[in-house]
């Protein structure tokens, strides 16, 4: 019991156990309510939401009506739980930075190749964000609804789609790193 | 109603087996594409692997169907996940 606790309070677990525990849950998802995990679909659902409420005529197309309906849907509540499980994570090994100094831009390789500036950190998240969210609305999901949903079904969606994100994201990679690569 | 609580509570063990692994950290999603660090990789491969084993044994235990599979469609897959690995390894994601 001790172990596991102890193991519980470490930052870092080792990939293949974290590994398990997803794979458990992504089972649990599809035997509990049917369902896929994913996470970048339901920002797709809340903007609907906040589109159908500022622009309605805009937002009323084929994609908001049928492909991503707005709404508090399945992935929406899953997002929440992410995002709640990802701060449990953080706080039982004593790195949640909520609130803390630096919290914002914490990250000691990111400040060395991009500088310490917080507002860059912002920008760089922002602009990069929307490329993630575009990408994954073209392709129909993301790392999580794709990549681990997709493949755990064997889709072939799901490999062409991993095959596209390293080849990109190593280019991109190496632009920015260059002579530190 | 309670699919929707499921789904917060798996999404619970979702976000805290990502932040075990490492991957709400910039670096450790940067460096598998630089080759120095694939914790990502395995930790990616291996829930694959489990996922896979236990939905398909199941499946053939009749005990769940599968849902819809995500649609294959060639150009936007790939266009999707070329865009998407430029996001990636910008922010970190």
């Amino acid at each position: 019991m001790k172990t596991i606790l102890d193991y519980i309070h470490r930052e870092t677990w080792s990939p293949y156990v974290a590994g398990i525990l997803l794979g458990v849950v992504a089972i649990a998802a599809v035997w509990l309510s049917n369902n896929l995990l994913g996470a970048s679909g339901a920002f797709e659902n809340l903007a609907g939401m906040i589109g159908k409420a500022i622009a309605p005529k805009a937002f009323d197309n084929l994609y908001f009506n049928f492909i991503m309906p707005p709404g508090i849907t399945y992935g929406v509540m899953m997002l929440v739980g992410i995002f709640f499980g990802g701060m449990i994570g953080a706080a039982t090994s004593g790195t949640l930075m909520w609130g803390k100094k630096g919290a914002t831009n914490s990250d000691a390789q990111w400040k060395r190749i991009f500088g310490p500036q917080v507002w860059k950190r912002w920008l760089l998240a922002f602009l990069g964000a929307i490329i993630l969210e575009y990408a994954a609305g073209i392709a129909g999901g993301c790392t999580s609804g794709l990549v681990i949903s997709g493949g755990m079904l064997i889709a072939p969606a799901a490999f062409i789609f991993m095959g596209g994100m390293f080849a990109s994201g190593i280019i991109t990679a190496w632009v920015i790193y260059r002579r530190r690569y | 109603m309670s699919t929707l609580i499921i789904a917060l509570v798996l999404g619970v063990f979702f976000g805290f087996s990502l932040n075990k692994a490492g991957l709400t950290r910039y670096h450790k999603i940067v460096n598998i594409f630089r080759f120095t660090d694939m914790a990502v990789l395995q930790f990616i491969m291996t829930a694959l692997t489990v996922a896979m084993i236990g939905l398909f044994s199941l499946r053939a235990l009749g005990l769940l169907t599968f849902p819809n599979i995500p649609a294959t469609y060639v150009v936007g897959n790939l266009v999707g996940g070329l865009l998407f690995g430029v996001g990636m390894a910008l922010t970190g994601y």
